[in-house]
């Protein structure tokens, strides 16, 4: 399945669990996050009049917090971390790296869905800095052979190369 | 499960789990946590497949478990009952451990801790330093049991706690009971947390929400995750009695989505609770109702400020709003509310189990309890720590967190993330509680403890704080969202070398501004970072303001390699590196030659900054970069020799230097290459300074420091031998004779004199270092016999100590009057002197002198010891009645030199400086009289080498400058060399780990002491080129 096409029968399934219940627009949008890779922008009208909200709080909730987005996102999404303990280890080389070898800069997506590179402010994995999360799985103490590794790794898994 | 109904029937199926434990079973704990980065899920499957190999599935456990706390060792685990732990433990090793430990108590050598002095394997993990200075209370249970099973929490004591508070108090008494145990909040504030349920049990309104913030996003901090991966029933159980205590009815984690393991086990956790009833309504027949249930955060770090978090939860956009109301008047849902962190709630368990009373047998005064840190940054022993609330700083760091890796230099450690400060070395020994750090600008915070070493630019660590504060303030309240905004922008100013003095000032006003006038936490304290190191470090944001030098060299503005940054002449270390590589000895010395004209004597007795911040380093050891100068400089002088013609006199003017020190000859070799005339006086028959007469052969044979100085004088420099600038021939009449400058480098020779009784009588035995030193260097014929016994700490102190081995003494003491690690002199001096036999005593003061017949018998020292300051700094004080008599036939002094400036006459208008040199302007090394600079050691004082040359550098561009009439500041920053060369070195080759640095071999202790051999070895040609070949080519990445 090409990632830019939505499943509307399971994202209806999502806002059915979703409906009406209070406080429920977080929890909703995770789903939505979580299963498509992003919050397609077309859905945030049935998403509001599911929850009896206003499309503006959804449009403002989606841009507040880091964990939304309204561009697809790639089958991997690297987080690489830039917590205090990776900054004072090397984190910025790391990243450095990351974006040369990927070609993408801080939150953008290959143009192939592949990849998706971004930042967050700590990945509480400090003990393993300079560290970073590819879904969720932790990779630490990176050095660029490392990385390298890793990131020919999620290259492989899908048939790449 | 069958759910529970009753407390009794609580307790008979506690009795039905303990009874199905067997006791002494043995049981591998793995971490399946942390460590699971570290593949410790292979480590685990290994040793189930091991363990069902050998037939002891029937017999031992392997059990999953949150983290043990030490992480830099990962993948840890740990054998019960044997009490012991393997660490950096591999999928092949379960065999092995199967094998001989399971089977048969034995003990695996290669798995076990190692002290890193002795290399002693140590076992048992209570013997670990790591775990023997902690106090685990909180983290008892924390890789200990499988956090997944509530059977194993509640075996291990669980949730008799909330049965406690249900059956046997109410609750205004479990309120009383967290109230005396003194706890304060653990989120990092230290609020007590008792006041807070009070509070919110005395609140109007129904429902009361009960809030776990485990949105844990101060960047260096992992308790709380630690926390729920590991023992998440601690906290939910927690969680009950709080609601049990203010009567709310429903309750939330609010966790962070970016810890997947702590979302599953706490899901886990809950189901199992509400499977056992110990969730819902009537919770255990007691009539206590409560709903719990996960919030995932969805990334924002400001959601951690309380009003934000509750914003959150409702559905809104995670904005704080004012306080008061407090949450515990109107909360979630505008309800009264309490919000705990994570820890906290994790704390409450212990204090209703086992009482107020034992709950504050540790802490301080104001604080109980302990406090769990996660250590992390430029730290040995990276990990989990819990300790009693006041211990030093200096005790987790050093003791526990066994100090910094590679040697270095401790710098600061950050706490408290973006809201905190930093923590400079001399409050190391400060204890850790709430009122303290807050004094000297840091907080407790909610943990995080990131150390910090000399690699690490304190003014970048500023910006990389406020890019974060900036990123992440809503943008609710002007004061923060402009203010971060602006205060960044100065930062990164700075780091780009494009700041202004006056930039300093502005922070320090917007700090108070914004501190004083923000909405919420975050504001209020997004200053801090910046602050605190402004105020600890402010001649780091001086020196990239002014001089474009950062003292970390970090910042790339002004950062090509951090070798040739952190080398004070600015040598371009990586392409000699790359040269010798190559086999181009001769351009490697050239390339050295353009910042300094010493690489012979640099490769031996430079105390090399440029290795400490070598980036190979972080990955294994330093590139041996003096030991490379010296294999270049060596072969360049048996191959090439002396230089093949002068340097072209190009300049009228004539230019004299007074000294031919490393400071006078580097000036006059710079000179001379722009095309002046240089002349040197020198009062003494040979010329090097301190290299000619006072470092001893076994470090620097005297034919390399001849041959260096012949080839600066072959290079057109005239250098006057025994021909002393004074009263007689004065500064002033070298300007009458047509000298258009002068550069004074007449170095620090005068010895110090301690100043006791006895010193000033001319004793038979008595002597200075520097005096001793020079007489042996200058051939005099001198044998010791006997005990000597050597004053000081620095380096000619080791020197006089290690050259008095070599003439004859049997024994050789030093005595110093500050610890062993504070002495001056460089390590790698101190360690081979004690190679050799020379016995190092610290915390002794002279007294006085014992003398019989004008000969000196022995001396009397007196106790010292180092007193700390309230505020955390430290001072030597004399313990009188602590005294220590010694035999001696020798007393050598060597406590310091300083200046000695009785070469200028009296009625010079030179400016003197309050302790015997010149007062000179730092940046162009100019006096009170135009045309005459000074510099070198005869400044700054007793320094090294490597920075006498820099001055000496620094002095030639400023009289080049003084003579073409340019007034703008001296700015020395980095170049490339115009030898460029291009070896790709380590940077192309895939493996970069596989190399380790080669070992520089030295002459054997017993032999060498019997003559003034040279005690270190050089590199082969092999060897060096080898070594040059772990160079990571840090200048050519792109910036």
């Amino acid at each position: 399945m090409n990632s830019t096409e939505i499943d509307w029968e399971t994202f209806s399934d999502i806002i059915e669990k979703h409906r009406n219940k209070k406080w429920g627009l977080i929890p909703l949008l995770q789903d939505v996050q979580e299963r498509f890779g992003y919050v397609p922008p077309e859905s945030i009208e049935s998403i509001a009049e599911a929850l009896n909200l206003s499309s503006s709080h959804v449009q403002g909730v989606i841009t507040f917090y880091a964990g939304f987005s309204t561009e697809p996102r790639g089958r991997c999404v690297l987080k690489v971390c830039r917590g205090t303990a990776c900054h004072v280890k090397g984190a910025k080389n790391i990243l450095r790296i990351i974006q040369k070898d990927l070609d993408l800069q801080e939150g953008e997506t290959s143009p192939d869905y592949q990849f998706t590179l971004e930042t967050a402010a700590c990945l509480g994995a400090c003990f393993l800095a300079p560290a970073m999360m590819v879904d969720r799985e932790y990779y630490g103490k990176l050095n660029p052979t490392k990385v390298t590794s890793v990131l020919g790794e999620y290259r492989k898994e899908t048939g790449e190369e | 499960m069958e759910k529970l109904s009753s407390v009794g029937q609580f307790e008979w199926l506690r009795n039905r789990i303990l009874s199905k434990t067997t006791k002494d079973k043995p049981v591998v704990h793995v971490c399946m946590t942390g460590c699971r980065a570290y593949g410790s899920a292979s480590v685990k499957d290994a040793l189930v497949e091991e363990v069902k190999k050998q037939g002891l599935s029937e017999t031992v456990e392997i059990r999953s478990t949150g983290c043990h706390g030490f992480c830099a060792k990962a993948p840890v685990i740990a054998i019960e009952p044997l009490g012991i732990q393997y660490q950096e433990v591999a999928p092949e090793d379960a065999a092995e451990i199967t094998a001989l430990t399971l089977k048969k108590n034995q003990l695996i050598e290669r798995l076990a801790y190692k002290d890193p002095k002795t290399n002693v394997p140590i076992y048992h993990l209570d013997q670990i330093p790591f775990y023997a200075r902690q106090e685990k209370r909180v983290l008892k249970r924390c890789g200990r049991i499988d956090p997944t099973r509530v059977e194993d929490y509640i075996a291990a004591g669980g949730y008799q706690a909330i049965v406690k508070a249900l059956t046997k108090m109410n609750p205004d008494q479990v309120i009383e009971e967290v109230i005396s145990a003194g706890i304060g909040g653990r989120g990092g504030a230290g609020f007590p947390t008792g006041l807070k349920w009070k509070f919110a049990r005395g609140a109007a309104g129904q429902p009361k929400y009960i809030i776990c913030n485990a949105d844990e996003g101060d960047p260096g901090a992992f308790m709380d995750r630690a926390m729920l991966e590991g023992d998440p029933h601690a906290v939910l159980e927690g969680m009950l009695i709080g609601a049990y205590a203010i009567g709310a009815l429903n309750g939330y984690i609010y966790v962070r989505e970016e810890y997947p393991i702590a979302v599953e086990h706490l899901n886990i956790a809950i189901d199992q609770l509400k499977e056992l009833g110990l969730l819902g309504e009537n919770i255990l027949g007691m009539g206590f109702d409560l709903e719990l249930s996960l919030k995932m955060g969805a990334g924002a770090f400001v959601c951690g400020e309380e009003t934000a978090l509750m914003a959150s939860i409702e559905g809104k956009r995670g904005m704080p709003s004012a306080k008061p109301p407090f949450p515990a008047q109107e909360g979630l849902d505008r309800k009264p509310s309490n919000i705990n962190n994570v820890e906290t709630f994790a704390n409450i368990p212990l204090i209703i189990d086992n009482g107020a009373a034992w709950y504050r047998e540790v802490g301080t005064e104001k604080s109980k309890g302990t406090k769990i840190f996660s250590l992390a940054g430029k730290v040995n022993n990276t990990g989990l720590v819990e300790v009693p609330i006041g211990v030093t700083i200096k005790d987790v760091v050093f003791e526990i967190g066994g100090g910094i890796p590679q040697g270095r230099e401790f710098k600061a450690v950050q706490m408290g993330g973006p809201s905190g400060g930093c923590v400079p070395k001399q409050f190391l020994n400060l204890p850790i509680d709430y009122d303290t750090l807050q004094k000297i600008g840091a907080i407790m915070g909610s943990g995080g403890m990131v150390v910090m070493d000399e690699n690490n630019c304190m003014v970048e660590i500023a910006r990389f704080f406020l890019s974060f504060t900036q990123s992440e303030s809503c943008g609710k309240c002007a004061p923060c969202r402009l203010g971060t905004t602006q205060l960044l922008k100065i930062l990164t100013k700075i780091v780009n070398g494009e700041g202004r003095m006056e930039d300093i000032q502005t922070i320090k006003e917007l700090g108070e501004t914004i501190t004083a006038t923000s909405l919420c936490g975050l504001g209020q304290t997004c200053a801090k970072p910046a602050i605190s190191t402004l105020k600890y470090f402010t001649k780091e944001y001086e020196d990239h303001i002014k001089e474009k030098r950062c003292a970390g060299a970090v910042c790339d503005s002004m950062v090509i390699s951090a070798c040739q940054h952190a080398c004070p002449a600015g040598i371009d270390v990586p392409n000699y590196v790359a040269a010798i590589s190559c086999g181009n000895y001769e351009q490697a010395v050239d390339i050295i030659r353009e910042r300094n004209p010493f690489p012979a004597v640099c490769g031996r007795i430079c105390i090399h900054p440029c290795e400490t911040k070598c980036r190979r380093g972080e990955l294994d050891e330093a590139v041996a970069i003096r030991t490379l100068k010296r294999f270049a400089s060596d072969w360049y002088f048996e191959n090439i020799g002396m230089a093949k013609k002068p340097f072209p006199v190009t300049r009228s003017e004539k230019v004299a230097v007074v000294g031919a020190g490393p400071a006078g000859l580097t000036c006059a070799y710079f000179l001379s290459q722009m095309g002046y005339k240089v002349k040197v006086f020198e009062s003494q028959k040979i010329g090097g300074g301190m290299l000619g007469f006072a470092v001893p052969e076994f470090r620097l044979p005297r034919e390399v420091i001849q041959e260096e100085i012949s080839y600066i004088e072959s290079c057109g420099i005239d250098v006057c031998y025994d021909t002393p600038i004074d009263a007689k021939h004065t500064v002033n009449d070298l300007l009458r004779e047509g000298f258009a400058a002068v550069f004074i480098a007449a170095g620090a020779q005068a010895s110090k004199q301690v100043g006791i009784p006895g010193e000033e009588l001319a004793l038979e035995g008595l002597s200075y270092g520097l005096q001793f030193l020079t007489d042996i260097r200058l051939g005099k014929n001198i044998t010791l016999g006997g005990k000597v016994i050597v004053i000081g700490g620095g380096n000619v102190a080791f020197d006089t100590a290690r050259t008095a081995l070599r003439v004859g003494a049997q024994d050789v003491h030093i005595y110093y009057r500050r610890g062993i690690e504070e002495m001056p002199a460089w390590e790698k001096d101190i360690e081979e002197a004690v190679e050799e036999g020379v016995i190092i005593n610290p915390f002794w003061s002279p007294g006085k002198i014992i003398h019989h017949n004008g000969k000196v018998t022995g001396i009397e020292f007196i106790g010292s010891k180092a007193v700390l300051e309230p505020d955390g700094t430290s001072y030597i004080k004399v313990e009188k009645d602590r005294t220590l008599k010694v035999d001696a036939d020798e007393i050598i002094i060597s406590i310091g030199q300083a200046p000695d400036s009785s070469f200028i006459s009296e009625e010079s208008q030179l400016e003197r400086s309050l302790w015997g040199s010149l007062e000179v302007d730092n940046n162009s090394l100019t006096t009170n009289v135009e045309g005459i600079f000074a510099g070198g050691d005869y400044i700054t004082g007793p320094t090294t080498v490597i920075s006498a040359i820099a001055s000496g550098r620094r002095a030639a561009i400023a009289i080049d400058k003084y003579l073409l009439g340019e007034k703008s500041p001296i700015s020395i920053i980095d170049e490339k060399t115009k030898f460029e060369e291009n070896a790709g070195l380590a940077l192309d080759e895939e493996t970069t780990g596989e190399k380790p640095r080669i070992k520089i071999e030295i002459e054997n202790p017993v032999t060498r002491i019997k003559d003034f051999r040279e005690v270190e070895k050089g590199f082969t040609e092999d060897q060096a080129r080898l070594e040059a070949g772990r160079c990571l080519r840090c200048d050519l990445e792109e910036k």
